[in-house]
């Protein structure tokens, strides 16, 4: 039976509970599982008089779960190395905080016993956590305190050693309570989005390491390796997983997207770059790669190991940079020199920072500068010019440190732009930063950004799959209809996938169906692709319930006026906007929604106990 | 006659060791597999084109001018300086 930790950072507890079956059953685990025991917390913190709205993500009373679902760490599982964060609120946007990983983490917290780990309170001391065998511990971090991902990584690795270690950490970022902060394991992976790195340094949490060599149990053990074997000849056999993503990692999106009309180029002004091949996939896997990484457990393998062997970017051995961080910190700002690129993306590991949001907000003060409402003299001699490789990597590092300018560029775009007098250049949803597609070239993606709980987020519903991939089935981008049932269909079936806490990418291979055999076999329990669906929706709406406490109505669910209104200047999709009014009315009525919350009929049907 | 733009990528620019080329033909799709057939052989005609159902293979992503040649409905036809880019299967986050 898997076991949740619960540990309280103010006290200093620490309580071991088993997995509610209830929660298993209706959620399955990872975000699914998180969100119904945050929703449980938030109730307590409204029961004792408090109102949603004032809970302060970077207060004591924010909680932050860990998560593995019942897909992580079992070999044989498609991709099952990942783990998914959550908090009660986020810093950055005031919504949900969730965010998602891969690498070893995941699969070294079930080895070391543990499926969750539940984080309350607030420490006055920087402290650790460590899962070991079992057994957790918390521990004096003042030794760490102020040092990088990379050492931290490194120093605690050699002090708790053991089989399977795996460190999940801050950088300065987090400590530092920059907004934009993420959680940073194995080095060079991420729970990048929502500042969840931020709500860790409120706590005085510098990290938890985990290592242990406990078996995942499996319930039908023939089952599952003949559903295994289904699985993997179907990665086999699909050109997505077996050729294109381990050959070329993620960044051979840039081409593809960029040719056709919709890669954000300065700050989303443009969507064509006549120079974007110099930041792409190609040009990596033939300068930089050095091989590839999988994580733990996959067989798509799209990690990317690269070196800048010589120049003012020279770095001996990194990883990346993936296709969103190529864009937010290459096209996005117009910096076309993919060795500034890579350093920007390295230190963005290194410090823990989200290089989506962080890439997004320095080209937005690129465009503040450019039409002269950020002045050369509050700059402090940083020519924060689009193009401008050195301040791309100044900045970074700055950010980070909310030094000089970085202090304004660390509050987040929305935030930025407030300040400077022009909120409509943040091109952000929620508050979070949109990533790498602009939906004048694809409408679904921009109904996904607008409706996606967390934020301006792709991976929630990815329709750029059939909007412009070609997966499962070719449609067309530049229509409206039938956009709503694409973008349910695909965030509902993520949510599944995040509470099984498996990788998205495996989603280009293997469907619902698919996952429904494998879960049925390693959990014991029948289920079916219309059961999953069911409980994908029913994650989906719960979170949507919580973000209506703290005030969010379809008034939020919307996208930046330049999408809106302003027609693209220029390439495939020149005069093109969003009309996402059209689609926001077939979305809510599919969804059952009113004015952007689920009707108490929809959560009744959906089993949602309030 | 028509002179339009072909832009390979990731395994096609690998295999044929060409990022970009012009090609001068009648216009027609048939005039367009020739012209490509004639600068690199037969071969790369076989990996976009399946000659029995007549139609580019269904896992690639072909545009011109940026539209996928899925999303349009009338029969192909080049205009002068139109841009052709060939994909394999390829995915990303």
């Amino acid at each position: 039976m898997g076991k949740v930790g619960v540990i309280d950072l103010t006290d200093k507890t620490v309580k071991v509970e088993g997995i509610c079956e209830d929660y298993a059953k209706k959620y399955l685990g990872g975000k699914g599982y998180a969100l119904a025991l945050l929703y449980e917390y938030l109730k307590e913190y409204e029961a004792k008089g408090n109102a949603a709205k004032d809970l302060n993500p970077l207060g004591p009373e924010n909680v932050l779960i860990f998560a593995t679902g019942p897909g992580t760490g079992i070999a044989g599982f498609p991709s099952p190395g990942r783990y998914h964060v959550m908090a009660l609120r986020s810093p950055l946007t005031g919504s949900i905080g969730s965010a998602n990983s891969g690498g070893e983490w995941g699969a070294f917290l079930k080895f070391a016993g543990f499926d969750a780990l539940v984080i309350k309170g607030a420490s006055k001391e920087p402290v650790y956590i460590s899962v070991v065998d079992g057994v957790i511990g918390i521990h004096d971090a003042s030794s760490l305190w102020g040092k990088t991902t990379f050492d931290t990584d490194s120093l605690l690795r050699k002090e708790v050693g053991g089989k399977n270690v795996s460190v999940a950490c801050i950088g300065p970022a987090g400590e530092n309570l920059v907004p934009m902060a993420g959680v940073v394991n194995d080095s060079h992976r991420a729970a990048g989005r929502t500042g969840l790195g931020a709500v860790m340094g409120s706590k005085k949490l510098k990290a938890i390491v985990v290592s242990g060599s406990a078996k995942v149990p499996i319930a039908n053990e023939t089952e599952f390796r003949e559903a295994s074997k289904e699985a993997y000849e179907k990665e086999r056999n699909n050109s997505v997983t077996s050729s294109g993503l381990p050959t070329y990692g993620t960044a051979i999106l840039v081409n593809v997207i960029n040719n056709a009309g919709m890669l954000p180029y300065k700050n989303w002004q443009l969507g064509y770059n006549p120079e974007a091949d110099k930041i792409s996939g190609e040009t990596i896997t033939k300068d930089y790669l050095v091989k590839k990484r999988p994580c733990w457990g996959c067989n798509i393998a799209c990690g990317r190991v690269t070196s800048v062997k010589s120049g003012p970017y020279q770095i001996l051995i990194t990883e990346g940079p993936e296709y969103e961080s190529v864009w937010a910190l290459g096209n996005s700002t117009g910096v076309m020199d993919i060795t500034a690129v890579t350093k920007a993306n390295h230190l963005c590991d290194e410090l823990g920072i989200d290089p989506i949001s962080t890439g997004s907000t320095i080209a937005a003060a690129m465009e503040l500068h450019e039409k002269g409402l950020i002045k050369d003299e509050d700059l402090q001699g940083m020519d924060l010019s689009f193009g401008n490789a050195a301040a791309l990597v100044e900045s970074i590092w700055r950010i980070a440190h909310k030094d000089g300018f970085g202090k304004f560029m660390a509050l987040g775009s929305r935030r930025l732009c407030e300040i400077f007098g022009a909120p409509e250049l943040s091109m952000s949803v929620k508050g979070l930063e949109m990533p790498a597609y602009d939906p004048r070239g694809a409408k679904g993606i921009g109904l996904n950004y607008a409706t996606s709980n967390r934020g301006g987020c792709h991976v929630t519903g990815y329709t750029i799959s059939p909007e412009i991939l070609g997966i499962p089935s070719k449609i067309d981008p530049l229509t409206v209809e039938g956009k709503a049932q694409w973008v349910k269909a695909f965030q509902d079936f993520a949510s599944v996938v995040n509470s099984t806490v498996n990788c998205l990418f495996t989603t280009f291979a293997l469907g619902a169906s698919d996952y429904a055999r494998l879960l049925s076999a390693v959990t014991g329990v029948q289920l079916t692709e219309d059961d999953l669906m069911k409980i994908g929706e029913r994650i989906y709406n719960l979170e949507r319930f919580m973000m209506s406490k703290y005030g969010f109505t379809d008034k939020d669910d919307t996208l930046p006026s330049r999408l809106l209104f302003e027609p693209m200047p220029d390439g495939p999709v020149k005069g093109q906007t969003v009309d996402l009014e059209t689609m926001k009315k077939d979305y809510y009525s599919l969804r059952g929604w009113v004015n952007g919350v689920p009707t108490l009929a929809k959560l009744k049907e959906l089993e949602i106990e309030l | 006659m028509v002179s339009i733009k072909v832009l390979l990528f990731a395994t096609f620019r690998e295999r044929y060791d060409t990022k970009e080329v012009s090609l001068v033909f009648d216009g027609s799709l048939e005039g367009f597999l020739e012209a490509l057939s004639k600068r690199f052989g037969r071969e790369i005609v076989n990996d976009i084109f399946d000659s029995e159902v007549k139609r580019f293979r269904n896992n690639l992503i072909i545009m011109i001018n940026g539209r996928n040649l899925k999303d349009i409905k009338e029969e192909v036809k080049f205009k002068d300086n139109d841009t052709v880019a060939i994909f394999p299967p390829v995915a990303g986050g």
